[in-house]
């Protein structure tokens, strides 16, 4: 079964290889939906939108559960939100664009680096990232050498270290050249220290000689807090497996020094267009802003960047007794007990990892195990452990000399919210989120891809009534749309400012929606190409965790049983789209 | 707003208002200046601003109060989503009332301050004031600069900009000369971040924006809708006689030309001296299965369709195809591209042509895909401090008409929908 049309069907067969089937693209018959004969339309359109190609896919039936951010583009690359596409494969007019990090280590340089790639990749540029600290990894391994110490140093001090620096500085610049030059590339992200001013004044030189516009971001932290934290991320990088962590932590801080007194922090006399990036966002300035719409659109986005330790989950609704599009059903009985277990799950899940998380403060004697998670809970009225976010924001509530935060819109670590689709079924599912007191909020953009003409309609019916049109969704289901209905593309569109607001929750949100959009948003988190989208499956059985990482973000999925029994909540039923 | 006199605070202000209403979202610009002009203040001399002034202060004063109330009622009362206060608000006391009333009504406000010290760009602005501030009406042009310039010097005395430090609790955006450098600090919430990215796009550099659709196509005369079609004769005529029609408008100004990727258009442009882009974006509407069809066509053959979309042409959407909203929607960074460029002519098509001219001259959405756009016309935007300047020039070369009024299936020009010189 095609992944659009059929949701909790497992069968892992048919429809995918449209080879075998019989609307295979040798059958060209056309009949009366198809194109009217050419009399009085000689001069119609004979380009479409979208190339009919473009639906070449590569076959999965299962999410992958791999982030796909890191693997580099080829020319005919069509991602997600792309909305148009020009004859170069080059978006917004913007040329080709440089995008140079600035730096000392500890200041998530990777994070937004990685971040800047999913997302522009999302819009449809083509963005690889070049990470210096990948190709000395990739170097020290295939070499078996040992890097020594002071090759961290923007100004390594032996010989052996300065050599290895330039080999590695001198390959990354060449990769990224390439890029431009040979693989249609039009934005390259390069992640390294570049914090002497001469070094920077090269790389814009050497760059715009090539007609490549150079932009860099130079991150400043000067939060304490923050600057720990990333430290101790680092500590757990892969430069530090099999490391304890104090030894690795030791170790960075030394990578750390050794630059410190080396670093020239960029100034506007320095002539360069640059966004200065400050603690992760809460200060952001930009200078020489005379780069176009793509630039800004970046700084757009990293206004809304957050370094996440809260995780995205994703749902689905339960089940209705038709389940029609049509209706606005009520939840029958399975769905509701769906719901509750749902509901005890996800709490029970953010509990858990909010435990293990340090800043979480102490009350008394009594929090020190696990078992006492739902003590601490009733006694607080809150299903959730609170952590030192909560108390800030109790103490400014109503004060005309404090800020006054959105409170629950997500932007605190410790904010839990729960967006649902603007239908009785998602709606209700959030039931028993809400009378615990958490935030439910309905989201008019993760309303379900509209089936139009199709809808309730199963396969087989979609065959025999529009064959032709079925026959032009299986050539590229991401982009096609039945009569009336949407595609996934257009879905993509409508969805993207949510996007740009769930990287800006730094807590945890509950996503409850229709199979179709949480395809789209897991597209998004995980990179994937506008090929895989409408192939993936989310079953109700399970729940998917996104949990964020500065180099790659993480899918878990977490069964959803009922308890005791430890049979999963739904039997898998054939649903209609 | 934050800023002196002059330095393009009311000009912001009504982009944001403008761009928010095309997004479908409720904004309203409260001018402190109007309110003033109400309350007793209009033709004020420059002394009526000076700090030490008594009774310009209580003047003064009234009007940011009534302004401030009229933006509260609209807030609980019209479900107001983002409310702009155009004043200087240029004192850190002033600004501590506002966001103490804020906060009082659990709104976190965000302050924009555009502050600039090149003097050109000062100048034009204040060139522009003198010509469109009712302060002005019927001075002498000269002496309303001189009388403008020591207005400015009242604030100067008393000007506290935002300050990285002492303000760093506060949700601030400072402009500097224009976009050239931009502070952001503390952005918290999605719509504050859209309406900061939106303002970095905006320049206030004197500039036209021309329009044109494409020539007569064949499709065209054939009452068609959609295709890709060649121009007809009188199309190419058009096409050639399109240089001298710019050039009677721009006098020696360069320009680049936007086009769609659709033949008509290329055509349309082909004898233009100027630098040349393709915009997919640019594409007429998609008819979807309607392309290719006469009106007549349609009504015959999706008499649903076909009334379904005289009721909402907004929101209907072709089978296949797509809607003005979905227009609305992929020309968004067209719209943002065209605030960072400077003189730009768009040739282009109806639908997509509705759409622009409605985001420039505030045509309210369920009116904009009914405004008249004939062929082989040329139209001329200027935005303005206060809104935008339109003027068309028709090349007197005959064309069918493409209007479609509402319940008929006939198209034919409608006497009364011209758009007229007006300033909006």
């Amino acid at each position: 079964m095609s992944a659009i049309l059929s949701s909790d069907d497992e069968e892992p067969d048919t429809g995918l290889d449209f080879s075998n089937s019989s609307f295979a693209l040798g059958n060209t018959e056309s009949t009366e939906t198809a194109t009217p004969p050419a009399v009085g339309n000689h001069q119609a359109r004979t380009r479409k939108r979208w190339s009919s190609n473009s639906g070449d896919c590569r076959v999965k039936l299962k999410p992958p559960l791999a982030d796909g951010v890191h693997t580099s583009v080829n020319g005919d690359y069509i991602s997600p939100g792309q909305l148009y596409s020009t004859e170069s494969g080059r978006l917004f007019h913007a040329g080709k664009i440089l995008i140079v990090l600035v730096g000392l280590p500890a200041t998530s340089k990777t994070l937004v680096s990685v971040s800047i790639t999913r997302y522009t990749r999302w819009l449809g540029v083509r963005t690889n990232s070049f990470h210096v600290s990948e190709y000395r990894r990739e170097k020290a391994a295939m070499d078996c050498i040992k890097v020594p110490l002071d090759y961290f140093s923007a100004k390594p001090t032996t010989e052996e270290g300065a050599k290895l620096r330039g080999m590695i500085l001198r390959d990354v610049t060449d990769d990224m050249r390439k890029f431009f030059e040979e693989e249609k590339g039009q934005l390259a992200v390069y992640d390294a220290l570049n914090i002497i001013k001469s070094e920077r004044k090269r790389l814009a030189e050497t760059f715009e000689s090539l007609n490549i516009k150079v932009l860099f971001i130079e991150s400043v932290v000067n939060d304490v807090n923050l600057l720990n934290r990333n430290v101790e991320m680092a500590a757990n990088s892969f430069d530090y497996q099999g490391w304890s962590k104090e030894d690795a932590i030791t170790d960075y801080v030394k990578r750390l020094k050794l630059n410190k007194s080396l670093y020239e922090e960029m100034t506007p006399e320095e002539g360069l267009s640059y966004v200065k990036y400050i603690n992760f966002g809460e200060k952001l300035s930009v200078n020489k802003n005379y780069h176009g719409f793509l630039i800004n659109k970046i700084v757009f986005f990293l206004m809304n960047l957050r370094d996440k330790k809260g995780c995205v989950y994703f749902a689905r609704c339960g089940t209705s007794d038709k389940d029609k599009y049509i209706d606005d059903e009520d939840l029958n009985e399975k769905g509701i007990e769906y719901s509750k277990v749902l509901t005890d799950t996800v709490l029970e899940q953010i509990n858990k990892r909010r435990m293990e998380q340090n800043d979480t403060p102490v009350y008394g004697e009594n929090l020190a195990s696990a078992s006492s998670l739902n003590s601490l809970a009733s006694e607080n009225e809150n299903p959730l452990v609170p952590t030192s976010a909560t108390m800030k924001r109790t103490e400014s509530l109503g004060k005309t000399n404090l800020r006054q935060y959105a409170s629950g819109d997500g932007t605190d670590d410790d904010s839990f919210v729960v967006w649902t689709a603007p239908r009785k079924r998602t709606y209700d599912t959030a039931a028993f989120f809400l009378e615990k007191g958490i935030k439910v909020r309905q989201c008019s953009q993760l309303q379900q891809l509209h089936p139009g003409m199709v809808s309730d309609l199963s396969e087989d019916d979609i065959i025999e009534q529009f064959p032709t049109e079925y026959k032009e969704y299986m050539k590229d289901p991401y982009h096609h749309r039945f009569p009336r209905a949407e595609s996934y593309h257009d879905l993509a569109v409508r969805i993207e400012p949510l996007l740009l607001e769930m990287e800006r929750m730094c807590g945890d949100i509950l996503i409850i929606g229709h199979e179709s959009t949480l395809k789209v948003l897991y597209g998004y988190v995980v990179a994937c190409s506008c090929h895989d989208i409408p192939s993936l499956k989310f079953i109700r059985d399970e729940l998917i965790e996104i949990s964020f990482g500065p180099f790659e973000n993480k899918v878990t999925k977490i069964p959803l049983t009922v308890e005791n029994k430890g049979e999963r909540v739904n039997e898998p039923t054939n649903t209609r789209m | 707003m934050v800023g002196l006199p002059a330095r393009g605070k009311s000009f912001i202000s009504q982009k944001i208002v403008r761009y928010l209403s095309w997004l479908s979202i409720r904004a309203k610009c409260f001018n402190v200046g109007n309110y003033r002009r109400l309350a007793g203040g209009s033709k004020p001399n420059a002394e009526f601003f000076a700090p030490d002034n008594i009774e310009g202060q209580r003047i003064r004063e009234k009007a940011v109060q009534m302004a401030v109330e009229d933006m509260m009622n609209w807030f609980y009362e019209d479900d107001g989503v983002v409310a702009i206060l155009d004043a200087t608000n240029s004192t850190r006391q002033r600004r501590d009332w506002v966001l103490k009333l804020c906060r009082e009504n659990a709104i976190e406000p965000m302050f924009l301050e555009s502050w600039c010290d090149d003097q050109d760009l000062i100048f034009r602005n204040i060139s522009e004031m003198k010509t469109t501030s009712p302060d002005y009406e019927g001075c002498d042009p000269d002496a309303a600069t001189q009388v403008f310039y020591e207005r400015i010097e009242k604030y100067v005395s008393v000007y506290q900009p935002l300050e990285e430090v002492l303000d760093k609790e506060l949700t601030f955006v400072r402009l500097i000369n224009v976009a050239e450098q931009v502070v952001i600090n503390r952005i918290e919430t999605y719509l504050e971040s859209r309406i900061v990215f939106y303002v970095m796009n905006l320049h206030i550099k004197p500039r036209c924006i021309w329009l044109s659709r494409h020539g007569e196509s064949v499709y065209n005369l054939e009452k068609k809708i959609g295709g890709d079609s060649h121009l007809s004769t009188r199309g190419m005529e058009y096409a050639r006689k399109l240089p001298e029609l710019v050039r009677e408008s721009t006098g020696d100004a360069n320009l680049t030309v936007w086009t769609s990727t659709l033949v008509r258009t290329g055509e349309t442009a082909q004898f233009l001296p100027y630098k040349q882009l393709q915009w997919k974006a640019l594409d007429e509407l998609d008819a979807g299965v309607c392309d290719g069809m006469t009106y007549e066509e349609i009504e015959k053959e999706y008499p649903e369709d076909f009334k379904a979309r005289d009721e909402d042409k907004y929101e209907y959407r072709y089978r296949g195809g797509e809607s003005y909203r979905d227009v609305v929607i992929r020309l968004e960074p067209i719209i943002m591209e065209l605030e960072r460029q400077e003189n730009i002519l768009i040739i282009t098509h109806q639908a997509v042509l509705r759409c622009i001219y409605a985001y420039f001259m505030n045509v309210p959405q369920q009116e904009s895909p009914w405004v008249s756009i004939p062929l082989h016309t040329l139209i001329k935007l200027e935005p303005r401090a206060y809104g935008t300047k339109v003027s068309t020039v028709k090349a007197d070369i005959p064309a069918v008409s493409t209007y479609k009024e509402k319940g008929t299936s006939k198209v034919g020009e409608p006497a009364h929908c011209t758009p007229a010189p007006t300033i909006c």
